[in-house]
């Protein structure tokens, strides 16, 4: 029986319908012409021809169903099947049996699912006619059988054309194929159609007549002309009138930029124009036009896209955005070929009644409404985006992103998560690992290669402004920066291998666009959040190993000892110890000798109890002599300081450490010098007082010296407490509460900057400093003119105490006390001495006056000063209104503040 | 020569015999000449999708029809 004889295969149909509809040959005679359409027209397999796969697929759908079993029995005898060898078509039969399997659990999917069956049609399915629900064959077979059925309501839609249906008409049906059959379809009217219809009217409308196709008809349906052509679709009209249909085609070209028949690119007005010699009637006109408006943007994104996607040195950043925008045209692609195949279907069956499913213009331009503002904005995107790369680029999307369309914004958000995808990548290799690979410096982090390790944490890393993406604030990038290179710093200057992951956990990193596009959508909250954790915890490690391994603020603290001379039983001895080498002229100092003396000065003080560490650092230096200079000008303590603290002690910030100290070291010697001018006063006064004519020069001298005692004091004590102190206490506070090493680097700074111009360093207060420098030598030369005085008189008295002496002795022996020559002799002495006396007083005079002038002057400066600290200063130095008394000027200048103050107030 | 044959001949039968029970195990509803049909059908070069779509088409058809007919009825 089963022999594989070559029996035509419509012998075999036929047999195959009598035997499922259980009827005899005749009364199956429309199902037979259906299933030899449907057979014949044959349109392309949509399955791979492939045994395995469909094998398989039967295999999955059984384990589907829970029937293990039975998919292992199906494994078995498919094998056997294989062995065999007798069909030639084995996937072919596998295919088919699949195809009708069914479900033992659903107790019958034959009836009743018709619905299911057009929620899986295609979407253009979805604005026609409630007809369908009536048709029982709702097959995705052949788009012309179903719509023929229907034809009465093409009416609605009101678009193309009438249904036309001719027998004369190109139709692909297979003649032969009917050759063999009665001519069953006379009865019907002879037309297929006609049949058709019959078979598929049964059921909507009258069951019982269902051989009977021309009575059938609907009531409602326009009578179908048969065998008139109103208007042959596909071929051009004789009177050279384009068709619809040929429109179409061209259009669906012109939509992958590739130019039709009709329409063509018009190189000079940049756009498709349809060839103005066709014979076209104006509304096709318009629409094809419309239409051809997505070749053109589709155009506009491909040549970026192309042109793009080769360029090596675009970056990643455009090569995601190039990605994304290939995604987008392959999903128009996807679009397009099914319109294609659906026009080809249409060719295939060539059944080309126009009915609402086959393609008109009209319909395209509406299917296309959507494809069409989407390649808008994506064209917009391209145009924005021209000669962007990097970061950039991902601002302009961002930017194309803030629009009111969700369906806009969904797109354009689904680019940013790809363009923003590899500056993710970027920023967490960077904050986690501190890495950067930014080979198309694209990332907003920007690494300067010369930049040696010393200067890292200042130059070595910089934002690239323009590269920050928009949706980043300057905020977050600061302190991504500062993550990455306090990662970096502790790699490379401090040394530190602590893994990553142990200073910052939770590093996890945007694997898939998708996460990126979480992240995106959360800046706010997620995004801040993780920078916020890494940059604080990166952070505080940081300051810990710099506390910790490179005592940073022990360090601060010695500055403030040393080089501000805060450590005061160290200085007062070190000053006592080099006060007999740094008399002597700058250039017969050694540096091994003093710094033997630092080093004997540090041993007796409280500095011995230092940190080793610091006192390693602790050393002598001298500065450039010029000529005439003592030890006095060019001695200065210094600290050396190297590795990861050199980073907030920088070789600008020693040198402003050695300006102060210099200028605390001269006003230290004042105070120092001024000690010993009233030690040597006190000492004297005694001695001296047995010396009358001298009552007068020394009155004058302690006078003088007083005077400039209240001076050095008051300024001491405005150096001490006013900057010194309270600089200090601000920096250690700041220091205290600092999170990163910015804000110590910061803090440091302004205290340096503080101290210098509260200093009188800096350049606006130079005269006033000059002046200090003047009354600083007036003392200086006080003191030199105090010791000679002292010594010439101190000279005179031992004379005439030996000369007393000497008196006494020869009394003594009995002899004369003194001869009239010796007499004479000591007289001609004590004359010459008194004469020196105006001398020195006229000197003192002249001094004392000098030094009141210069005092005069530099308290009109301090009163005009605009740091109130200083203008506080001159009233405490002029507590009692000495100088005001005597400079108009200065009482001038003093009422012009208080009458301003008054003012204000 | 015979034998030949009627080795071809049980060849056939095997086959014919896995096939039916694979029918059977995915529950096609095809008896043993309708499958035997389809079989040839295939093996002729027929798009086993389109012929698929015609068996279910024709059952649709037919059991509409009964059904109208038992309404009528």
């Amino acid at each position: 029986m089963a022999t594989l004889d070559q029996k035509s295969p419509n012998v075999l149909l036929q047999s195959l319908c009598c035997r499922i509809t259980g009827k005899s040959e005749a009364e199956v005679a429309h199902q037979f012409q259906y299933a030899v359409r449907v057979i014949g027209s044959n349109y392309a397999p949509t399955i791979e021809r492939d045994e395995f796969l469909v094998s398989e697929k039967i295999k999955k759908e059984l384990l589907k169903q829970r029937r293990e079993a039975d998919a292992a029995l199906f494994s078995e005898l498919h094998r056997k099947l294989q062995t065999q060898g007798v069909l030639k078509h084995r996937w072919s039969v596998l295919y088919l049996l699949l195809s009708l399997s069914e479900d033992p659990r659903k107790p019958s999917s034959r009836v009743g699912n018709y619905g299911a069956l057009f929620a899986q049609a295609l979407p253009r399915d979805a604005h026609s006619t409630p007809f369908y629900c009536t048709r029982p064959q709702s097959l995705a077979l052949g788009y012309g059988e179903r719509s023929a059925g229907l034809s009465a309501s093409v009416g609605t839609s009101g678009i193309s054309s009438l249904g036309v249906y001719t027998l004369n008409g190109p139709t692909p049906t297979p003649q032969s194929l009917l050759a063999g059959q009665p001519p069953q379809s006379a009865a019907g009217g002879g037309q297929p159609l006609g049949s058709r219809l019959a078979w598929a009217l049964p059921v909507s409308s009258s069951p019982s007549s269902a051989l009977a196709p021309p009575t059938a008809r609907p009531p409602l349906g326009p009578p179908v002309p048969a065998t008139r052509v109103i208007r042959p679709r596909r071929d051009g009209d004789p009177a050279g009138e384009v068709s619809e249909a040929a429109l179409v085609r061209d259009i669906l070209y012109v939509f992958q930029g590739i130019d039709g028949k009709f329409i063509k690119m018009n190189a000079q007005d940049n756009c498709y124009k349809i060839d103005s010699k066709v014979v076209l009637c104006k509304s096709l006109r318009d629409t094809s036009s419309r239409l051809a408006e997505l070749g053109w943007l589709h155009n506009k994104v491909r040549k970026y896209t192309d042109a793009r996607s080769l360029d090596r040195a675009f970056g990643l950043v455009g090569q995601s955005f190039c990605a994304s925008l290939h995604q987008e045209l392959k999903e128009y692609y996807r679009l397009l070929s099914v319109l294609h195949s659906q026009l080809q279907v249409e060719d295939d069956q060539g059944v080309n009644m126009c009915t609402e499913s086959s393609l008109t213009l009209r319909r395209l331009l509406v299917w296309m409404y959507d494809p069409k503002v989407r390649l808008k904005t994506l064209a917009a995107l391209v145009d924005f985006c021209q000669g962007r790369k990097g970061g950039e680029l991902a601002s302009a999307v961002h930017a194309y992103g803030k629009t009111g369309d969700p369906q806009m914004r969904a797109l354009v958000q689904h680019i940013l998560s790809l363009v923003s995808h590899p500056i993710l990548n970027f920023l967490y290799r960077w904050i986690y690992d501190g890495e950067l690979e930014d080979t198309y410096h694209e990332f907003f982090v920007a690494s300067d290669p010369n930049v040696k390790t010393d200067r890292l944490w200042h130059d070595k890393y910089s934002l690239r402004k323009s590269m920050i993406p928009s949706f980043i604030t300057m905020d977050q990038a600061r302190k991504v920066l500062l993550i990455g290179k306090s990662i970096n710093f502790l790699h490379q200057v401090c040394h530190d291998r602590t893994p990553p992951g142990k200073i910052t956990p939770a590093s996890k990193s945007a694997d898939t666009p998708k996460d990126a596009a979480e992240l995106l959508s959360d800046l706010e909250g997620a995004f801040q959040e993780k920078i916020d954790a890494a940059y604080f915890d990166t952070s505080k490690y940081l300051l810990d190993v710099l506390n910790r391994n490179y005592l940073l603020l022990e360090h601060l603290q010695a500055m403030r000892r040393y080089l501000l001379l805060g450590q005061g039983d160290f200085i007062r001895h070190l000053m006592d110890l080099l006060k007999p080498e740094l008399a002597r002229p700058a250039t017969t100092l050694y540096q091994h000798n003093l710094t033997g003396i630092l080093e004997t000065a540090v041993r007796a003080t409280n500095a011995q109890f230092d940190n080793a560490e610091i006192l390693k650092r602790l050393d002598v230096r001298l500065l450039e002599v010029s000529p005439g200079d003592t030890g006095w000008d060019v001695f200065s303590l210094d600290y050396h300081v190297d590795g990861p603290i050199a980073t907030v002690f920088t070789r600008e910030c020693m040198g402003h450490y050695l300006r102060v100290f210099n200028f605390l070291w001269r006003a230290k010697r004042m105070e120092y010098t001024l000690t010993d001018i009233w030690k040597g006063q006190m000492c004297n006064a005694k001695l001296l007082k047995t010396m009358p004519e001298l009552s007068g020069v020394l009155h004058q001298c302690h006078i003088l010296a007083s005077e400039m005692v209240h001076f050095i004091h008051q300024m001491q004590y405005y150096i001490t407490f006013e900057v010194l102190e309270c600089s200090w206490d601000e920096l250690w506070n700041k220091v205290q509460q600092a999170q990163d090493l910015d804000h110590i680097i910061a803090a440091h700074d302004v205290f340096l900057d503080t101290i210098i111009s509260r200093c009188l360093l800096d350049n606006n207060s130079r005269s006033l400093l000059n002046q200090l420098r003047a009354i600083f030598d007036q003392i200086i030369e006080f003191q030199s003119a105090q010791d000679s005085l002292y010594r010439s008189a101190l000279e005179e008295l031992t004379l005439r105490l030996q000369y007393e002496e000497k008196k006494q002795q020869r009394e003594e022996e009995g002899q004369w006390g003194v001869t009239a020559e010796q007499e004479a002799e000591e007289k001609k002495r004590i004359q010459e001495f008194q004469e020196t006396i105006p001398k020195m007083r006229s000197q003192l005079r002249i001094l004392t006056h000098f030094y009141q002038s210069i005092v005069q002057q530099f308290l009109v400066l301090l009163m005009t000063s605009s740091d109130e600290s200083l203008r506080f200063l001159s009233f405490r130095l002029d507590f009692n209104e000495h100088y005001r008394a005597r400079e108009p000027r200065l009482r001038a200048s003093l009422g012009a503040t208080r009458g301003r103050r008054m003012s204000n107030i | 020569m015979a034998s030949a044959a009627n080795a071809n001949v049980n060849a056939v039968r095997e086959t014919m015999d896995v096939l039916l029970e694979i029918s059977r195990l995915l529950n096609t509803g095809l008896d043993m000449e309708s499958l035997s049909i389809c079989v040839r059908l295939c093996e002729q070069g027929i798009n086993p999708e389109a012929l698929s779509a015609v068996i279910k088409e024709l059952r649709k058809a037919s059991e509409s029809l009964k059904a109208s007919e038992n309404c009528t009825n």
